[in-house]
Order: structure tokens, then sequence, then C-alpha cells
């Protein structure tokens, strides 16, 4: 499981890759911090690599938007695939990001 | 004093001649113990031979025209025995006009681990002229040949025996003919046949062919010479003790004896008159012990070599387990047990032959070759009972019979398919209707009764966490000093008792049967062998440590179990929350397992998926967990509670239980 965050302007965009399971997660919530802090950005959390989540790693995403609406930031879903859309609709997750 | 020289002269005389008697007595006693022991070894592989000739011979009979099947016979029989060079089935000339006139499949061990099976019958290679052949033809029994030298490259000796094989109208249509290499014998038959430092050994075959060569005697000197017969290949064994080494140890003390003589008549006396009391007596209950001490050395040494010893035994099928043991009576007895996978079956037997000592575990090594060999080709419980009878009633020559129960476990589906041959009948725990009772069996008879009688087989179901026990008569004849036995209803007893009662480990089960009775008979000296064995058919079962970072060999394992594709995210999910959470709760500070078993359930409705995730960590009940609401805004939402809730969403059902200090929780999900 691999985190990487690029700065485009007024976007932060973050790109994993791999399994967000409970052992990753550890990694994973280190790796985002930047996000937490960050003001008046558009945050895209890019998850076309991103291959499986599980609760940790959607608690690491509910983080990050709660964050986000706290520091007046916007935060966008990219590219889930099938498996993690049908995790984000089992959580109410779909009605909390805006996912492209 | 003359007068007491003379008797003393007298009697040290006499003193020379019995100990020379004794000696030798000592001598043959000690060369027909070796020779037996020889003889045993011998038999051991002779009775194993010929058992594969016959039991080839009747797969062939039944797959006579199925050229694929024979070749698969040979081929298996070369890579099962370690100690055959070749197997072959020659045909009848012209029996398969297509394949040409000459038809002989053979499979011929090239190394260790490579075996080539092919057809070598031609106008060149005639089998019809060769002696195995021919005499494979018209015996109806298997006949021996004289070893010779393989000239296929090892340069070993070999020798063959060949049977006949049958068509249905009873002609013989082909002959097996299996070929062992002798220098395994050669190497191993010194330890017992080389009795003193200078003496020596033969074996010739029955028409006087050097197996071993004896050195040559010679003129003048005196030998002393023991032989035995071997039944099956009528090979002479013999033991050759030149005189002078076998008094070599007497003279010296003649000498001794005579320069004491001159020391002191009084002393010398009393030292003859203490000695012969006291020699005699020595020679002869050391040479009665040593001789029986050997014979339950080897018989010993025999019957446990044979016994599966390794558990768990099976590191690659997850779903059944099984623990046996023997613990053998002071003199040897004839129980056995022995179980193997292959196909995904599960192969096994436990058995009882009638008497002890050294014929008994014969027997019972022959028992575990037949059983071996007619399972590795039939899977039919009746039909392997019926096969292993007819093959045991022909070789029975001491009238000996054994009980006798088999089972073949279908692994996927968990149907037992067994037979009985008036074997105690095993005990079958149910674990989920918590209920023990004996296994219904049909009595039949014990093998080696009557040839021709035809076994009949049941079926029974069994489910996940059943748990099959299986024993001989030594458990429940035990006895204690009183005379009292343990006892059928006693054992049926300790299933329910506390201690025993959920304990679903095979190996665990037999150890704590095997200390209630010790218990029971209170030192007691046991008077025959005790065997035990316990299977359990279980859902496959994963282990992990109380460490987050294993989390990923959850996926590995998902992943093996073959679940529907469109399903394997959501079951891994479900996995993933529930072992997290008692990863995380279960074990506050403490080192501690996990363990996750699976299995698919067939129902009325379809097909179900079962797991139960177990552990031993403080009583935690995730289903009590507030349901969270997931209509609520972002600014609303708790972090936690996504885990359970999750589980709840994917799995059907969701149960906890907390039984024998374990979390115990249930996911089913229908299919």
């Amino acid at each position: 499981m691999t985190t990487t965050i690029q700065e485009n302007g007024n976007q932060l965009v973050a790109f994993f890759s791999g399994r967000l399971d409970t052992a990753a997660a550890v990694q994973t919530a280190e790796d985002v911090k930047p996000l937490l802090e960050a003001a008046n950005k558009e945050i895209i959390l890019d998850c076309t690599e991103l291959e499986y989540i599980s609760s940790s790693g959607l608690r690491i995403f509910l983080s990050i938007r709660k964050e986000a609406a706290a520091h007046g930031s916007k935060v966008i879903v990219r590219n889930i695939n099938a498996d993690i859309r049908q995790v984000f609709m089992m959580t109410g997750f779909v009605s909390l990001f805006v996912i492209e | 004093m003359i007068v007491a020289g003379i008797a003393l002269e007298a009697i040290s005389c006499i003193m020379y001649f019995t100990s020379r008697v004794a000696i030798r007595h000592e001598a043959e006693l000690r060369a027909k113990t070796e020779l037996r022991k020889a003889e045993l070894e011998i038999e051991l592989h002779t009775i194993e031979m010929e058992t594969a000739a016959k039991t080839l011979a009747l797969l062939v009979e039944k797959h006579i025209d199925c050229l694929d099947s024979v070749y698969a016979a040979t081929d298996l029989a070369v890579r099962t025995m370690r100690t055959f060079t070749s197997v072959a089935v020659a045909y009848v000339p012209d029996y398969f006009p297509k394949a040409g006139r000459y038809f002989e499949a053979c499979s011929s061990r090239i190394t260790e681990d490579s075996v080539y099976t092919r057809q070598i019958g031609s106008a060149a290679h005639d089998y019809t002229e060769m002696e195995w052949w021919q005499n494979g033809f018209v015996h109806d029994s298997c006949w021996w040949c004289e070893p010779y030298m393989d000239d296929s490259g090892s340069e070993a000796p070999v020798v063959s025996c060949s049977y006949p094989v049958c068509n249905a109208q009873g002609e013989v249509v082909a002959v097996v003919c299996v070929d062992m290499r002798l220098d395994y014998l050669q190497q191993k038959l010194p330890e017992y046949l080389q009795v003193y430092k200078n003496s020596y050994f033969s074996i010739r075959s029955s028409k006087g062919g050097d197996i071993v060569r004896a050195m040559d005697t010679v003129p003048g000197r005196k030998y002393n010479i023991y032989n035995e017969e071997i039944d099956a290949t009528g090979w002479h064994i013999e033991i050759v003790i030149p005189d002078d080494e076998l008094f070599k140890d007497l003279n010296h003390t003649g000498k001794i004896v005579g320069i004491l003589m001159l020391l002191g008549l009084v002393l010398l006396a009393m030292m003859l008159i203490h000695s012969s009391r006291t020699n005699k007596k020595l020679l002869e209950s050391t040479a009665k012990n040593q001789r029986m001490e050997n014979e339950l050395y080897v018989a010993g040494a025999i019957q446990t070599a044979m016994l599966p010893k390794v558990f768990p035994p099976f590191q690659d099928l997850r779903n059944v387990n099984v623990y046996g043991t023997v613990k053998p009576a002071k003199e040897v007895g004839g129980d056995l047990y022995d179980f193997y996978v292959r196909h995904d079956k599960l192969f096994f037997c436990i058995g009882d032959v009638s008497g002890k000592g050294v014929p008994a575990s014969l027997v019972m090594a022959m028992t575990r070759s037949l059983f071996r060999s007619i399972t590795s080709h039939d899977e039919d419980a009746a039909s392997v009972m019926t096969k292993m009878n007819k093959a045991f009633v022909e070789q029975n020559t001491q009238n000996m019979f054994l009980t006798l129960f088999i089972g073949i476990l279908d692994c996927q589906t968990g149907k037992l398919d067994y037979c009985n041959a008036g074997h105690n009948a095993p005990v079958l725990v149910e674990s989920q209707k918590s209920k023990v009772e004996k296994l219904n069996v049909v009595p039949n008879l014990p093998l080696g009764v009557e040839g021709e009688w035809e076994f009949t087989a049941q079926q029974v179901q069994m489910a996940y966490n059943d748990l099959l026990f299986l024993y001989t008569d030594g458990l429940t004849e035990a006895e204690r000093s009183s005379h009292e036995q343990f006892g059928e209803e006693r054992m049926m007893k300790r299933f329910t008792d506390e201690g025993m009662k959920g304990l679903v480990d095979p190996r665990k089960l037999v150890e704590k049967m095997q200390a209630e009775v010790e218990t029971f008979v209170d030192g007691a000296e046991q008077s025959d062998d005790l065997t035990m064995m316990a299977i359990r058919y279980q859902l496959p079962a994963l282990i992990m440590r109380n460490d987050i970072q294993q989390i990923p060999t959850l996926a590995e394992w998902v992943d093996s179990l073959g679940v529907p594709q469109e399903l394997n995210m959501q079951i891994n999910l479900a996995l993933e929350e529930v072992v997290t959470n008692v990863m995380l709760y279960a074990y506050p500070g403490q080192n501690g397992q996990v363990l996750v078993e699976s299995g698919k359930w067939k129902v009325e409705s379809g097909e179900k998926l079962i797991f139960t995730i177990t552990d031993s960590g403080i009583p935690f009940d995730p289903t009590q967990k507030e349901e969270v609401d997931t209509t609520l805004s972002a600014e609303e939402r708790q972090i936690g509670g996504l885990g359970i809730h999750l589980v709840r969403q994917i799995m059907d059902e969701v149960k906890y239980e907390r039984t024998n200090n374990q979390n115990i929780l249930t996911l089913v999900k229908k299919l």
C-alpha cells in the first residue's frame, strides 16, 4: 500500500495504490496528515489504483472529510472500483463524498 | 592330596566337557535365534513382493483389456515399493492383435524417484521363452526364480516372483512379474548372521545358486553348521561356526585353570565347585533371555516402524485431523492402525490380530501392506475388505485371523464409506447434535475366516466438527488388579464427562482417554495392546496471532477457499472486520490467537458459507455494539462502529456465543 500526495496549485491530490486493510491503515494515516491541515483547498482522493478498503481505511477517509469541512476545503473521491463502491454504498459514504 | 589331585583332575575334565556341551548348546540357540530373525527379515520382503504380485494380478484381471490401467498399475507398484526394480505384465502371444505378437507392459526404476513405463515385448525379447514366464504361467501360486545379476546397470543381484493373471473364464492370459533388489538384504543380514567374529554364513537358492557365498571349508577343521529354509522362496540360510572359534575362550580358560590348580588345590576345588554350580545356570538363562529379547525387539521395531507417527499429519489438507497411538503390552501384540490421504479422501483402518508375538506382528505388517496396495486402486470399502480377505486367506498358513475396520472419508463432502470385519464399533461424536453413539455396524466376519465372504459396507454423513473414535479391545478390556474391566459403558460415559465433553482435538481426546484408562487400571500390568485413533472432520482453518500485521494472510486464505469471485471481497472484508476486533480488544496487553474456520453447507434452499471466528480472550460480544446511522451527515457521523456494520450488511446471519472460555462468532452467507 502506497500513498503519494501531489500539490497542483489549489489542488491536493492523494494517489492511493494497493490494499488499504487494517495492517496498512497505520502507515496510511501517517501519510495523509498533510491533507488534514490543508485549508481552502480542493482535496482529491484518487482511488484508481486502490484495490480494497476496510473500515480502518474508511475511517481515514471520514477523518479527512471532517477536517476538510472544518478548514473550508472540499473533498472529491475519484475512480473507485466496483468493490469499493459497494462498500461506500453499504456505509452511506456515497452521500458523504463527491464521487467522480 | 594325590587322591584329591586325581579327583580334581577328573572333576576338571568333566567340567571341561560339560562346558563344551553347554557352549555348543548356547551357540546352537544363538544361531537359531539369529536365523529366525534373518528369516523374518527376508520374509517381510518376500511377503511384500508376493502381495504386490497378487494385488497387481487382481487389478490386471479387473482391467484386463485396458492397457492404460495396466501401465498405471505397474508404474504405481514400482513407485510405491522402494526395493522393487521393475514390475511387468506379459500377455500370452497375440492377445492384442493390433499390438503385435508380444505384449509386455513394463515399469522399471531409473533412479530413486523416476520410473520408466513402456511396452518391451518383441520377437527379440520373447518372454515366452523365459523361465519366469513359463513357470508363472503354469503355477497357480507365486513362483520364485533363481536370483540373477541385474544387467540394467545397477549390477545388484535381483530376484523375481511371477504370478498368473486369469480372464473371466479362468484361463491364464498373462503373467505378472515383480523384481526386487537383493543388495539391501545382503547389507542387512550380517547384522543377524555374523554371530561370532570368525563365523560366516551363506544364503543359497533352492537350486544351490549363491545369493551370499560362503567361505570354503578347510579340510581337517571341524565346523558346526546350522541352517534354516525360507518357505516361500525355498532359500537356504546357513551359519557356519568353526569348532576352534567356538571353544577358543574355553581353551584359554582351561590353561588358567591348570595354573590355578598348581597354585592351590583347595582353592581350586572351591572355585570349581562354585563355578560348576553357577556357570551352567548362567549360560542357560542368558541364552533364553537373549533369544526372547531379540525376538521382541525385532517384532516391536517392525511394528512401530509401520505406524504413522507424524501429527498433525496433513499440512495441505486442513479439514481432517487425525491422531493415533498404540500402547504395546509387554509381549508384542498385533494391533495396527493406518491412514493416508489420496485424491482428497482419507483412507484409514484399525485392526487387532489374534494371538501375540512375532507371528501376530507379521500378520499385522502384511495387513497394512495389503491395505495400502489395495486402496491405492480401489475406493470402495466393501470391495477393499473383500479383496483383503481373499488375499489374506490365501496367505494365511497359520490359521490366524484379525478384526479390522476400514473407512474411506470423502474430505469434500464428509461422506464416510466404511466396512467392518468383526471389529469393535467406533464411536461417533456428533458435535452439532451433542450426541455420542456407537456407529451402526454390520459385524460381517473377521478377516482370514472365510475367503469367499462378501463384505457389506455402510455409509454415514459426517458433519463438520464430528469426531470418529476408533479403538481395539485393549481399551474396553483393560483390567485393574481386581480383574474388573474398563468396559464399553465406562468408555461411552467418558465422552460426556466434563473435561472430555466438547474436546474436539483428536490428540487431546485420545490422550484424555488414555489418562482415564490409566487411572482406572491403577498400575495393573497391561495384558493387551491398547490402540486408539480419532478422526475429526473439520472446517478448513486459519490461525493468526493477535498482530494487525497478520491481516494480509487473511486475504490469501480467503482466496484459497474458492468462494464465488463476486463475493470474495465482501467475505474478506467482513472477516477482516471481525478478526481486527479480536486482535485489538480480546487480549489486552497479552499475546493470543484467533482461529478462523470456514465451511460450505448444503441446505434445502441452496448452499451456505459458514465462518466461525474463535478466540480465548476476554468476553466480548461485537453484536451488542450499537448500530451506526449511515444517513447522518459527515459532521454528525462517529468515526467508529463501521466494522460491525459492514459485517451485518454483508452476512446473512451473525451469531455470538461464549463457551469453554472462548468467544465464538459465527457468520453465515447464503449463496
